[in-house]
This record gives structure tokens, C-alpha cells and sequence, in this order.
């Protein structure tokens, strides 16, 4: 694979040279398959195979971009494509900075994070996952939902000032599935992250949705009294709320742009617990880690907070250019968060339900349409979703209806944290919005936070 | 190629394929180009060309899409192994409602093709509004322009070929500033859709000049402003936010997929039940809502879907009931044998898909509220005892079935006695949706009626973008919780 791509960027990179062209071609290749369910059955079973050119012409701080999905046999189309990009250039402004060209310094050929077996999966492999996830669990009123996405990603870099390419590809699968009672309205969620086909272990998935099924099936739903409670966070709900921190929050551009509440002045200072350290580490495969960035500049481990403390804002090259900052090798389409082990042993939920507790504890685990309702202040909202529990200082399990959070990262992630899991999971967090980009965060199994307000309580789930 | 499109179709009739139709998009192209800070940040360009698969097999849907065009028999195949195995697991064999087969065009309405003006001109208008936006209390700005331009030939195994031509143009711009406690403040302005086209005679200069002025005015204020009241009180909504509490609390839960828990794994359910068309009370008698695709000057008007249904206007919410969904003629035949009745007289023509490469699903079109009789603003807020005006979406947060939300808005300006008193900052409001619409105690006239223009609605699995419009009036709702 990685030959015929090669074979094509440098082909497209002679016509660049031949034009005389200050010219970046990054390419992208995905082969995407998704198997949808609803209502206990396959609603929807897809499969798209595209191939992305993004076509840049610099010339001095004068910059235009042309993006294709193209006929891999069509070469002219493609040409073609760099000839309107070097029109499209004629006509451009100038930046009031000084922008860098990327500058590769080597061939790279990253394939770290590609799983043969994966990417063989077949629609009878996926089919038979899911049946083993649903066994037991479907009912006349229990439904399966659900879905079964997965792919072969590949990105590739090239340009006219030096004769290098740089190279990924990738395989991920991302699996939900929800349990649903029609009469009831209640959802229960089981999620797993899958980078290489042993990652995919469907019992896990199903010894979870019972769990949570015999309690919903059973327990009396409750609708919570407003105030604070010690809260315990699944890994999804973790991840989604990290993922945007370390993702967005943490990011120079975003602190240039009014987007953060974290301030230069911070760095180096005691902002979130000792307990929480948060880094962008390439590489770990399991979060789909990217050795170099999009302009050449090689990835290395990068500590967002270490114990507690910030230790420095992310910075991708074009806004560290505006800003005159250093970038920080973050010109990627995602970064590979993860949050350090903590100290408890507690690896599933029903260790979770059985540790011995002296005061009421709310599970989460997992935030429903989350938005920053004030990034200067770091204030985020979002509502409870897909077996919420609140696990009673006695020892019973009672089912709350939905409730909503509106907290700030400093609630999450600051002296309230009292203990997270030593065992750590993957959560997916690809948005499949655009062209496929495999994206993870590895957080801890669970995350215990006390004083956590609940500031709406609704009457349904 | 349409004859090798329809004859790929036949020959999946002939293997068994119980309906099939081909999305061919010749061409899809996009023209982008942003200041940021007066800076040239993008110029882009794209152009994309495929075609989507999508057959009914034993009850079941397979989907297969491609750029290659080289290779057609095989997308087709692909299509029909997918559904062959989607077959294995069939709860409620899918059945599609009756329509009439239709040789047709659309073209969106436009004078000028966005696509023909220069490069040089659209920057230069882009200099000109940047320029503006620079004032007194800016530190940051953004101005923007979006144009879209696409063909898409359909075809399917009933008889239907359509050919839909649009273009789109999706301008705004957006100024920022550190208020006083060191908080960023912004405002924005997404133009409404004014005359009845939408090409690039709608980037008025005029317009988008004297709304310049309006941000940079009221950005001035929101600086030193003090922080919204924590209480419950009136809220007048301005088209502005309007939009997007319709969008998502009577457009999302109004989708018949939504209804039916084929959104369960990702974007949620809907606290609607089939049980309650006709019958819930959804809001105030002064609610009326409909889902009209066929307002010509917006991009939730289309011509026909891509089940190759025409585009209608109907009712959702009628005087405060519900009557009407979000259909596309897969769901309205589950839902009517679901409840054992007819609650839906066929498709109501809102199954789009956003690109070749996805497959269609419930949409909204133009989800509007009906202009009331309450007169103007300024007639509203002259019955507001204890009240705060509202505008600019800043953020959204939604529960799972839609049952409650949580929005918090760009500016706020506190009504007492039938006054404003001036403006506040970092406002937010919350509450649950049926409780909101049974609160509407007004609604503005037609000069407080806008139409406004969403394009970026995600939705489904894998994941759509959507563009479509919001047709709103000037709203006030009582008793809501607001905040800072």
C-alpha cells in the first residue's frame, strides 16, 4: 500500500517542481465500514472508500489550498487540481507573519498503529460480535442499538522543498452498544476501542450490559434532590471531558483566542490535583500515536499537567508562527491523551458496585452533549446518560433519572479529585464528521470526585 | 453514464434487490475563504465526485460508496453484499411508503453563481467588513464567506431520475474582547435570508456594513456590563438564539427516526411518542410550528430528497399540538404499522443524506414557527414585567431525548416594567422543553420574523453534516431559570 501512495505523491510532486511551485500535498485514504443497529436489528450497513487530496500553494506568506476527493486512476484530475491551487495562490493576501514551510528531514514510514487482522474484518466477523454482545440481553421490550464502525486509515505528507514523504496508516474499531427498554425509555451503554482485532473481546461488552440491565430491569428509578454528591465517572465520561481539555483547552491557540481558562501565568503552577498528570504521548498505538507532525517536527511524549501542575500550552505550527511562539509538533489530526494511572484498584463496575463505601456515590459514566458554556472560566455543562447508578452508603443500587452537571474542569480535575482506578481503558473519541481520523484518550477506569453539583434533576432517564 | 447507473440498478433488481437507487454527484464544490485579525487565513477551494449505492434487500438496507468511478459494477455489488448480510438480523422488514415515479430538475434559485465572482472581489469585500469589525474594544475578528455548489443525479428502481442543481452561500462574521474581568465576550452575525434567493447577491455590503457597526457597538457594551441575574423570569428570545431553541427542542425530537430509536447509540431518542400525534400539548396555543422545504431562499429547501419525494410544507405543532414529524418513507410505514394506525398519510419528503459517500436520513428542512400577533419587540418588552432579552447562541447542551436543555447566549439586556435597563453578560437559561413551549405567553408579528440558516446540524451514524433554515418570530417565555 504504502508504494502506491508514495509512487503517486512523488509523481504529483515532479508536476510541482516542473510548475515551480512552493507546493504541500497531504493525502488521505479511508476504507470506513459501519454496521448500524437499531431495534434489535442491522438498520444500516455501509462501507466508503475515498481517497482526499489537500493541495496547498505557498508563495512567500501568500497561501491557497485545494481539496479533491479524487479517482485514483484520474492523474490529471489531480494535476489539474495543483494548477487551480497555484491560480487560487495569485489572488491571496498576504499573512502578517511569517509562515513555516514544513520541512521534512527523512522518509517516515509509521505503520505502528496498523493491525492486519483488523483490517481484514469481515461483515460475518462484525455480524458475530455483536450477536455475542446481545446474547441473553433482547427481549419483546430489550433492544439492541448500536454500532460496529471500523476502518484503514491512511495519511501521507510530501512537497517541493525536500525529496522526503512521511507515511501513517492506521486500523480502529470503535463499538457501541446500547440495550434499550421500549417501554420503560431507558438506555444502557457498553463501549470498546479496538486498534488491533485482539482488542475486541464482545464478553466484556455483554458482562456489562447485564450488570446494568439487572439493575435497571429491577431498581426503582429515582429522581435525584438537587445539591452535591461524591460522583464517580466512567471512562467515557472521562475521556470526553480530557479529550476536550487537553485537546482544545490546552492549546495556544485556544488561549491566544479566548477559548481558555488556562493563562501563560499558570504554567508551572499547582492548577488541577497532584493525583491528575495528563500528556500527549505519540507513542502509545493503542491512541492511534503519530511519530511526526505534519510539518516534519518528530513527536515526543508531552506533559500537559504532571501532578497536578500545568506545564505548558500546546502549540500547532501555523498559530505558533502568528503568536511567535515555538511550535510543539501538534500540527496532527489528533493527539493521544492520556491521564496517569491512579492508585485504587477497582477495574470493573462490579468491583466498582461492590467496594465498601460510608456515604452515597453517583456513577456516571457517560455525559451527553457536553458544550463550554464559559471557556474563560473553564464551565462546561452537559446531562448524565446510559446507566447512570447511585450506589447507596448501605449497599443497595438505586436507578436516577437524567441529571444535569454544570461544573468547571477545576470540579473534574481539581482538589476534589479523591482517588482514580490503577487500571486504565481506551475510549474512543472519533468524531466521524469529516474524513476518518482514529482518535483515543487511555484514562483511568474510573474517577472518583467529591461536591460534584448536580444542577438539574429530570423525571425520565 | 446515466444509462450505466440504471442499468447497474436493473441488474440488482434481477438479484433480487427489492429497491435500489444511485446518488450521482458530478460534481460537489465548496469555496471557503476567512480574516482572521485581517489575516488571509484560508482560501480554500474542494471539488468532490462519486456516487452512493443504497439497496433494499430482504427487508434490509446495504449502502456502498466510491470515488472511483472506474469501478461502478463493484460499488454496486458491494452495496448488495452489505445488504445481504444487514438481512441475518431483520426485526421489522423495512418497507418503503408509496410515491409517484418523477422525471424532474430542481435548480435553487440565484442570480449570481458565487462561483463566477473573482477571488480578488470576494477578499476585497472580505478587507472591506474586516476593516469595519476593527474597532475600539476588538481584539479579535473573524469575517467569512462559504459557498457551496453541487449536481446530484438520482435515480431509482421505481422509475424516478431527478436532477437537482444548488448553490448555497453561508457568510458571517464575529468580533471578540476581554471584558472586565478578563472573560472573553463575543458577538456575532449570521444574516438572515432576506429576498428570495440565496446567491451571491445576498452578500449585501450595505447590510453586512451597519451590522459591523451594531457588533462592535454591543461587544462595547458587553464589556462592562454587569453579569445576568441568577431568578426566573420572562426571556424574550431574538431570532438570533430563537433559532437554535427551535432547532433543537422541536426540530431533534420531531424526527420520525429519532422517534423510532434509530438514534439511540448516538445522538439520542426523542421524549415524543407515537401515542401522542394529535393529542400532546406540546406548547402555548400561541405555538405554531412547520416544517416548510419549500421557502425558496434557503438551504432546507431542496426540491425533492433523496428518496426522490417532492419537497413540502407541513404542520408539526398546530396552536400548541402536536401533529406532524421529520419523515422520509422508510419510517412513516414502521411508525403507522408500529402504532396500528395511519398517523402518516406518506413521506413528508425530508430524507437527505449530506454527501454522496452517506446515506439518507431524517432531516430537518425549514423547522419555522409561525409569526404571531404580539407585535414588535419593542410591544413585547412593554408587557415584560421582569425579563431579559436574548441573542447569539454561545453555547448548547441538550438531554438525550430532548426533554431539557441548557443554552447559554452571547447578550442579555434586563427588562423591568416594560423597560430595558441595559446589558448583561455571560447569560444562560435552562429548563425542561414541554414546560418552555406551554410558557410561550408571546409571539412577535412578521416584522420580528426571520429567516435564519443552520449549517453545520450533526446527525446520525456515521456522522452527517446538514445545512437547512429556521423561519423564526420574536418569542418571550415566562417563569424560565436564568443565570451567569
Amino acid at each position: 500500500m504504502a508504494n502506491r501512495v508514495i509512487k503517486l505523491l512523488q509523481k504529483l510532486r515532479e508536476y510541482g517542481l516542473k510548475k515551480k511551485l512552493d507546493l504541500i500535498i497531504s493525502y488521505h485514504e479511508e476504507d470506513s465500514r459501519l454496521m448500524r443497529f437499531a431495534n434489535s436489528a442491522i438498520s444500516l450497513n455501509t462501507n466508503e472508500q475515498l481517497i482526499n487530496l489537500d493541495i496547498q500553494v505557498w508563495d512567500g506568506r501568500k497561501r491557497a489550498s485545494y481539496s479533491m476527493i479524487v479517482d485514483p486512476a484520474d492523474l490529471n484530475a489531480m494535476k489539474k487540481g495543483i494548477d487551480t491551487a497555484a491560480e487560487m495562490v495569485r489572488h491571496a493576501e498576504p499573512l502578517s507573519y511569517e509562515p513555516t514551510f514544513p520541512d521534512f528531514k527523512e522518509d517516515v514510514i509509521d505503520q505502528r498503529s496498523f493491525n492486519r487482522g483488523l483490517s481484514r474484518l469481515s461483515n460475518a466477523e462484525r455480524l458475530a460480535y455483536f450477536n455475542k454482545v446481545a446474547k441473553g440481553l433482547e427481549s419483546e421490550d430489550l433492544k439492541l442499538a448500536g454500532i460496529f464502525s471500523n476502518g484503514i486509515t491512511i495519511t501521507a505528507q510530501i512537497n517541493t522543498h525536500s525529496p522526503y514523504v512521511q507515511y501513517f496508516s492506521s486500523t480502529d474499531a470503535n463499538v457501541t452498544a446500547v440495550i434499550s427498554s421500549e417501554s420503560l425509555k431507558w438506555e444502557v451503554i457498553a463501549l470498546q476501542s479496538a486498534q488491533k482485532k485482539t482488542d475486541l473481546k464482545p464478553a466484556l461488552l455483554n458482562r456489562e450490559l447485564k450488570l446494568l440491565v439487572r439493575y435497571y430491569q429491577k431498581a426503582k428509578p429515582v429522581r435525584l434532590p438537587l445539591g452535591k454528591y461524591k460522583v464517580v465517572f466512567g471512562p467515557a465520561a472521562t475521556g470526553d471531558v480530557v479529550n476536550l481539555l487537553g485537546r482544545w483547552v490546552g492549546t495556544g491557540e485556544a488561549m491566544k483566542r479566548g477559548y481558555s481558562f488556562l493563562t501563560p501565568d499558570m504554567i508551572g503552577t499547582q492548577v488541577l490535583s497532584p493525583q491528575f498528570s495528563l500528556q500527549d504521548n505519540p507513542n502509545r498505538p493503542e491512541t492511534y500515536g503519530l511519530s511526526h507532525d505534519q510539518t516534519g517536527l518528530k513527536r515526543e511524549p508531552f506533559p500537559i499537567f504532571t501532578e497536578g501542575v500545568f506545564k505548558q500550552f500546546s502549540w500547532a505550527q501555523d498559530e505558533a508562527d502568528e503568536y511567535g511562539e515555538k511550535a510543539t509538533g501538534h500540527e496532527v489530526p489528533h493527539y493521544s491523551l492520556e491521564i496517569a494511572a491512579g492508585t485504587m484498584s477497582c477495574p470493573d463496575l462490579k468491583a466498582l458496585i461492590a467496594m465498601p463505601r460510608d456515604e452515597d456515590i453517583l456513577y456516571i459514566p457517560y455525559i451527553h452533549y457536553m458544550n463550554l458554556v464559559n471557556p474563560g472560566k473553564g464551565l462546561l455543562t452537559g446531562s448524565s446518560r446510559f446507566g447512570a447508578l447511585l450506589l447507596k452508603k448501605n449497599g443497595r443500587v438505586q436507578v436516577p433519572y437524567n441529571v444535569r452537571l454544570t461544573q468547571s474542569f477545576y470540579d473534574f480535575f481539581g482538589e476534589r479529585v479523591e482517588w482514580m482506578s490503577q487500571e486504565r481503558v481506551v475510549h474512543d473519541t472519533s468524531s466521524s464528521y469529516g474524513k476518518r481520523n482514529p482518535e483515543a484518550v487511555l484514562v483511568p477506569r474510573f474517577l472518583c470526585v467529591k461536591d460534584i453539583e448536580i444542577s438539574h434533576s429530570n423525571t425520565s432517564y | 453514464m446515466r444509462s450505466d447507473l440504471k442499468r447497474h440498478i436493473n441488474y440488482l433488481k434481477a438479484k433480487g434487490a427489492m429497491y435500489a437507487d444511485v446518488r450521482w454527484y458530478p460534481y460537489e464544490e465548496t469555496n471557503t475563504i476567512y480574516l482572521y485579525n485581517g489575516n488571509l487565513k484560508a482560501l480554500n477551494s474542494s471539488r468532490q465526485s462519486g456516487l452512493g449505492v443504497r439497496v433494499l434487500y430482504k427487508g434490509a438496507w446495504g449502502f456502498s460508496a466510491s470515488s472511483d468511478l472506474s469501478n461502478l459494477g463493484g460499488v454496486f455489488d458491494q452495496a448488495l453484499d452489505n445488504a445481504r448480510i444487514a438481512a441475518e438480523r431483520v426485526t421489522f422488514p423495512i418497507r418503503l411508503a408509496e410515491k409517484d415515479a418523477l422525471t424532474a430538475t430542481f435548480t435553487s434559485p440565484n442570480r449570481i453563481d458565487p462561483f463566477c465572482v473573482p477571488l480578488d472581489e470576494k477578499v476585497a469585500w472580505l478587507k472591506q467588513m474586516d476593516k469595519q469589525l476593527n474597532g475600539k474594544g476588538v481584539t479579535n475578528r473573524l469575517v467569512w464567506m462559504d459557498f457551496t455548489r453541487k449536481q446530484i443525479i438520482y435515480i431509482d428502481s421505481e422509475g424516478s431520475e431527478i436532477e437537482k442543481n444548488i448553490i448555497e452561500a453561508f457568510p458571517g462574521m464575529q468580533v471578540m474582547g476581554v471584558d472586565n474581568d478578563g472573560i472573553m465576550q463575543s458577538r456575532k452575525y449570521l444574516p438572515p435570508r432576506l429576498g428570495d434567493t440565496r446567491g451571491y447577491e445576498t452578500m449585501d455590503t450595505e447590510l453586512f456594513s451597519t451590522q459591523a457597526e451594531r457588533l462592535v457597538r454591543e461587544l462595547n457594551e458587553l464589556l462592562v456590563a454587569p453579569p445576568c441575574p441568577k431568578d426566573r423570569r420572562s426571556v424574550i428570545l431574538l431570532p438570533g438564539i430563537m433559532y437554535l431553541q427551535t432547532h433543537e427542542t422541536i426540530g431533534h425530537p420531531l424526527e420520525l427516526d429519532r422517534i423510532l430509536g434509530y438514534e439511540l447509540s448516538f445522538a439520542g431518542g426523542s421524549f415524543v411518542r407515537l401515542e401522542d400525534f394529535g393529542k400532546l400539548r406540546y406548547g402555548s396555543p400561541k405555538l405554531t410550528a412547520r416544517a416548510n422545504a419549500i421557502e425558496p431562499n434557503t438551504p432546507g429547501s431542496y426540491g425533492y430528497d433523496d428518496d426522490g419525494v417532492p419537497a413540502q410544507n407541513n404542520l408539526l405543532i398546530d396552536k400548541g399540538i402536536l401533529v406532524g414529524a421529520i419523515t422520509g418513507r422508510q419510517m412513516v410505514e414502521e411508525a403507522n404499522a408500529k402504532a396500528h394506525s395511519q398517523i402518516f398519510k406518506g413521506s413528508s419528503g425530508a430524507n437527505r443524506a449530506t454527501a454522496f459517500y452517506r446515506v439518507p436520513i431524517e432531516r430537518m428542512t425549514n423547522i419555522n414557527i409561525d409569526p404571531g400577533t404580539d407585535g414588535t419587540l419593542e410591544d413585547i418588552v412593554g408587557q415584560t414585567e421582569k425579563g431579559v432579552i436574548l441573542d447569539g447562541d454561545k453555547s448548547w447542551s441538550i438531554g438525550s431525548n430532548r426533554e431539557q436543555f441548557h443554552f447559554a447566549t452571547d447578550i442579555g439586556w434586563e427588562v423591568e416594567d416594560g423597560k430595558v435597563k441595559g446589558v448583561v453578560k455571560n447569560a444562560t437559561y435552562k429548563g425542561p422543553t414541554l414546560e418552555f413551549y406551554n410558557a410561550l405567553s408571546a409571539v412577535g408579528d412578521e416584522r420580528t420574523w426571520q429567516m435564519c440558516y443552520v449549517d453545520n446540524c450533526g446527525k446520525g451514524a456515521p456522522n452527517q453534516i446538514m445545512q437547512l433554515g429556521h423561519g423564526v418570530p420574536v418569542c418571550r417565555f415566562d417563569n424560565v431559570i436564568v443565570g451567569e
